[in-house]
């Protein structure tokens, strides 16, 4: 068995972000980078299920970005997987989620992977479309959001999380692709030791130009923080009137009495 | 020159800040109060490899380089210094001397226990009338058949409430001064061995301090570290690798309660701005900033002055002075910062000031630290 992990560094959640030069992007200037929070869920279930069929599975984890992806691809090396490939890309963030996708399965198709892990979506973009759209591109099936997974006899179970905390199962044939929520384990810390033995693990770099050869469909046209909000309301008068407008905030403006 | 950390420290550091964050943080305030790091916790560390960061695969460590340790004591101190102690006593004062000094037989046969927790290391040089002054010790040993029999008493024993494993340093011959001291590698857990107190302290509440009482404790000839005699250069030796890991721990604590000053300082308003707005606390923050990265400069050289097999006994006096220095100033100023709530327990700097002060006096007091670094500058005259 083959498995692809694809995992994306992100900064870190908590920076202060300032807009490019260009003004279509954040600057990555002074962020401290870390693995996307979804793909640590990938990753930890890929090596799970590795550990479940005896380490037999090849483990392979992806990343497109430039070189400082590599941080990234060491610790998804350091939890367990086997080797990485860095699709070098200074300039990643200018891409769409249909190139990456695209960039992606040029690679994935020569590899005949059985099953495909990648996060729900992106800290920082956020538009949980590449994993989708690699599924697409590869004629395979996929299924979002899970927050279980299990694994016998060539065949996938997943769990699902739909809108007001149903949850549903849904059975698939690999090869599959699936996006990881939060919920679905919780991610090993990388031990010292492993850290160590990753270093010994293959690390191949691919130029983006050898794989992408597709245009972008969509194009981010600026970047910006967003206008400062007003102080927030503030109810006044006796408390028998502030709770009837309370109430009549909550039921206009949220679910939480409907 | 190049003052970027490797990728690899990176991945260490990202991996140290998620474990410290979820695991030790949460319940350092615990650890104070109840004098204990739970026995739970020493477990997890030894299971990411936090008790064999610097020693070789071979044993069951991960083998890093010395820096790695550096930062495992630092990340870990910046919540809890009573677990960066527990680290650096057992790492740097037991490991350590074992690797340096230690048979291939020996290694082998303690090494692994200590890597994995099985064992917690400690170091026994301090006597109630030995302590800067450790060429005065007055514990004995003499040689009988093939054991060595060791009777005295060792005070201040870091880790020693574990009883697990201990670098024991004791006399022949008290008239032949420093010449007469060996090592022994002892199992604390051994007849003859008897914990006298766990004592109570200002700060490193949750590490053991711990008198022992040596009464003929029988230890095989095969325990002796190095040749006999050749203990008061171990001790010195030791101690001087140990004060870089005495110097991350300062600067953990230092590091530990700047960020909740910073932090409280952007969050806490009087006269209607947030007091970062004050230059007074403006000026505070600058200076303990300015003192925690130049300690921090220091103690990295000297963490890569001794991986490259270069001499590093004054940076390694200078680090634990300057860091350890750092850390008390620091603690004080974070208290000043919060005002009243500095004072009050719930915010936690108050720990960090009680716990920094041990740092100018552990593994040779600030004074010896001078004495160390003038001596070397003077050695000509
Ligand atoms: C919490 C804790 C943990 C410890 N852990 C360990 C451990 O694991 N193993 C171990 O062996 N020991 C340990 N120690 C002992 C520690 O290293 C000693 O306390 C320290 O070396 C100082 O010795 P002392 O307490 O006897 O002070 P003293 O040596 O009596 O010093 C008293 C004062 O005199 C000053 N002074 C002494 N000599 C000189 C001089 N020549 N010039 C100038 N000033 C001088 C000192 O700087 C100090 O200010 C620990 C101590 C504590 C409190
Ligand atoms: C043990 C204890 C007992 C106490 N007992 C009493 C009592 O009996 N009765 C009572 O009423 N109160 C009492 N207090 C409260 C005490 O007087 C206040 O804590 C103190 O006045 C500081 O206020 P604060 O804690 O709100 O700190 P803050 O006012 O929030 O100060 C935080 C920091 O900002 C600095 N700062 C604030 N404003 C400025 C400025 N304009 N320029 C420069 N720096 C500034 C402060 O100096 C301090 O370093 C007690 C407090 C404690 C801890």
């Amino acid at each position: 068995m083959k498995i692809l992990v694809c995992i994306k560094q992100v900064p870190d959640m908590e920076s202060r972000f300032k807009p490019d030069s260009a003004g279509v992007w954040y600057s990555d200037t002074d962020l401290a980078f870390r693995m996307n929070e979804y793909d640590e869920y990938a990753v930890e279930q890929a090596v799970q299920l590795k550990e479940q069929l005896g380490g037999e599975p090849e483990v392979v984890v992806l990343s497109v970005g430039p070189d400082r992806v590599v941080e990234a691809l060491k610790k998804a090396l350091a939890m367990g997987c086997d080797r990485a490939v860095q699709v070098q890309d200074p300039a990643a963030h200018l891409k769409d989620p249909w190139q990456i996708a695209s960039a992606i399965a040029a690679y994935a198709k020569g590899e005949n992977f059985n099953l495909i892990f990648t996060g729900l979506q992106s800290q920082d973009r956020g538009s949980a479309q590449v994993g989708v759209t690699l599924a697409e591109i590869l004629g395979i099936a996929s299924v979002t959001t899970i927050v279980g997974f299990e694994y016998a006899d060539g065949s996938v179970t997943v769990r699902r999380e739909l809108e007001g905390g149903l949850k549903a199962r849904v059975q698939l044939k690999t090869p599959a692709l699936v996006t990881c929520q939060l919920g679905l384990n919780v991610p090993r810390y990388p031990t010292l030791p492993n850290i160590m033995k990753a270093k010994k693990k293959e690390i191949l770099t691919l130029p983006v130009g050898e794989l992408l050869h597709e245009e972008a469909r969509s194009v981010t046209a600026s970047f910006y923080a967003p206008p400062k909000k007003s102080g927030g309301i503030v109810l006044e008068g006796d408390v028998a009137v502030q709770v009837d407008q309370l109430l009549d905030i909550l039921r206009d403006k949220t679910t939480v009495l409907r | 020159m190049d003052f970027e950390l490797s990728q690899d420290h990176k991945l260490l550091l990202d991996t140290l800040r998620e474990f410290v964050e979820h695991e030790v943080k949460p319940i350092a305030r615990r650890i104070d109060e109840e004098h204990q790091i739970p026995d739970a916790l020493v477990a997890k560390m030894a299971d990411l490899g936090l008790l064999g960061s610097y020693l070789p695969d071979a044993f069951g460590g991960a083998g890093m380089d010395f820096l790695s340790y550096i930062l495992v004591v630092e990340e870990v101190s910046k919540a809890c210094a009573s677990s960066g102690v527990l680290i650096s006593a057992h790492t740097s004062l037991c490991c350590g001397p074992i690797l340096s000094f230690g048979t291939q037989e020996q290694q082998e046969r303690w090494l692994p226990d200590l890597v994995s927790g099985r064992s917690i290391g400690c170091f026994l040089l301090t006597e109630p009338d030995a302590g800067s002054d450790a060429g005065s010790i007055k514990t004995s040993y003499r040689r009988e058949g093939d054991e060595f029999v060791i009777t005295g008493s060792k005070i201040f024993i870091t880790n020693g409430g574990y009883r697990g494993t201990g670098i024991v340093f004791a006399t022949s011959d008290k008239t032949l001064k420093h010449k007469g001291i060996s090592a022994f590698i002892v199992d604390l857990a051994a007849p003859g061995v008897t914990v006298l107190r766990n004592e109570e302290k200002m700060g490193i509440r949750g590490s053991y301090t711990t008198a022992f009482a040596l009464d003929q404790v029988r230890v095989p000839a095969a325990n002796l570290l190095g040749r006999e005699g050749e203990g008061f250069r171990i001790a010195m030796d030791t101690l001087n690798g140990g004060r870089i890991g005495i110097a991350a721990q300062a600067l953990g604590i230092a590091e530990g309660a700047f960020e909740r000053a910073l932090g409280y300082s952007k969050e806490r308003k009087q006269f209607g701005v947030p007091i970062c707005d004050n230059q007074a606390i403006q000026f505070k923050l600058a200076d303990m900033h300015a003192r925690i990265e130049a300690a921090r400069l220091v103690t990295y050289r000297a963490a890569w002055l001794k991986e490259s097999g270069k001499n590093y006994t004054l940076d390694s006096a200078l680090c634990k002075m300057l860091a350890s220095e750092a850390a008390t100033y620091v603690t004080k100023e974070a208290i000043q910062i919060h005002g009243g709530y500095g004072f009050i327990c719930d915010y936690e700097v108050e720990r960090m000031y009680r716990d920094a002060k041990i740092t100018e006096i552990y593994e040779g007091t600030n004074e010896v630290q001078r004495v160390v670094i003038s001596k070397l500058l003077l050695a000509d005259h």
